[in-house]
């Protein structure tokens, strides 16, 4: 996966993040508590997405800072 | 860059080469401002979005495991004309609830306090309507929906009982219709 991708990815993941935070709000409001679940089930897993993706494009960048 | 100021690369003696440009009367701005700080804010902001759902889920599996409205008796049907209506609480004393006779002969219970900001909902006999003063949202007294004003979200519908002349709340649904 290259920089490129990475910094795509972060942008992908806090799209899905906003999109899931007012899913989740809406169906807590609305008493849906399995939809609840399953909402923020994505959001966690598009966070720890966002958290690893981010840790490689660290490793990315600074490496390449560091062969010149 | 070498790997001894690996940890202070950002900071203003760090040895990197971005951040000792010459003559560069920025260097503050630049140490904190660059590509490479926003992609870290972006990526800190998607993940604190993703955890912030957390609280939400672990209150809702809280109200899963919570037990089935009870059935509560609101009262008797012969005292409750058409076209009138009566407040009740339920499921708890702190939610409010309104018990209508439509003119059309029909029994609907609602929490009254409006989705907007929480005033209370009154039945408007002459237009056949839920009407919230504060803000003038009206709901369909039929189905609880919003038809007017500010609120976006549907009234709480208690489901009803009427057992030997007794109305009773037996459940309810907040989405519904």
């Amino acid at each position: 996966m290259d920089k490129k991708m990475c910094w795509i990815l972060i942008f992908v993941t806090i799209a899905v993040n906003v999109v899931m935070v007012q899913w989740t709000v809406e169906s807590y409001l609305g008493q849906e508590f399995n939809q609840v679940v399953i909402y923020s089930g994505i959001s966690v897993v598009s966070a720890f997405i966002a958290f690893f993706v981010f840790l490689n494009w660290r490793k990315l960048e600074y490496a390449e800072e560091n062969q010149q | 860059m070498t790997n001894e100021c690996k940890k202070g690369r950002n900071l203003k003696n760090s040895k990197s080469d971005m951040v000792n440009l010459t003559k560069n009367v920025d260097q503050k701005d630049d140490l904190k401002y660059n590509r490479r700080a926003f992609l870290k804010t972006a990526a800190g902001a998607s993940i604190a979005l993703g955890l912030s759902t957390v609280p939400f889920s672990v209150r809702a599996m809280m109200g899963m495991a919570e037990e089935e409205n009870e059935r509560v008796e609101i009262g008797r049907l012969d005292q409750l004309g058409e076209g009138e209506s009566m407040t009740f609480n339920y499921p708890t004393d702190n939610d409010p609830a309104i018990l209508v006779h439509t003119v059309n002969g029909d029994l609907v219970a609602y929490n009254s306090a409006c989705t907007h900001l929480m005033c209370p909902v009154f039945y408007k006999k002459e237009e056949d309507i839920l009407l919230c003063p504060c803000h003038k949202g009206y709901f369909d007294v039929n189905n609880g929906q919003p038809v007017e004003g500010p609120p976006q979200r549907e009234l709480p519908l208690i489901e009803i009982e009427v057992e030997n002349g007794i109305v009773y709340a037996t459940g309810r649904k907040y989405r519904h219709g």
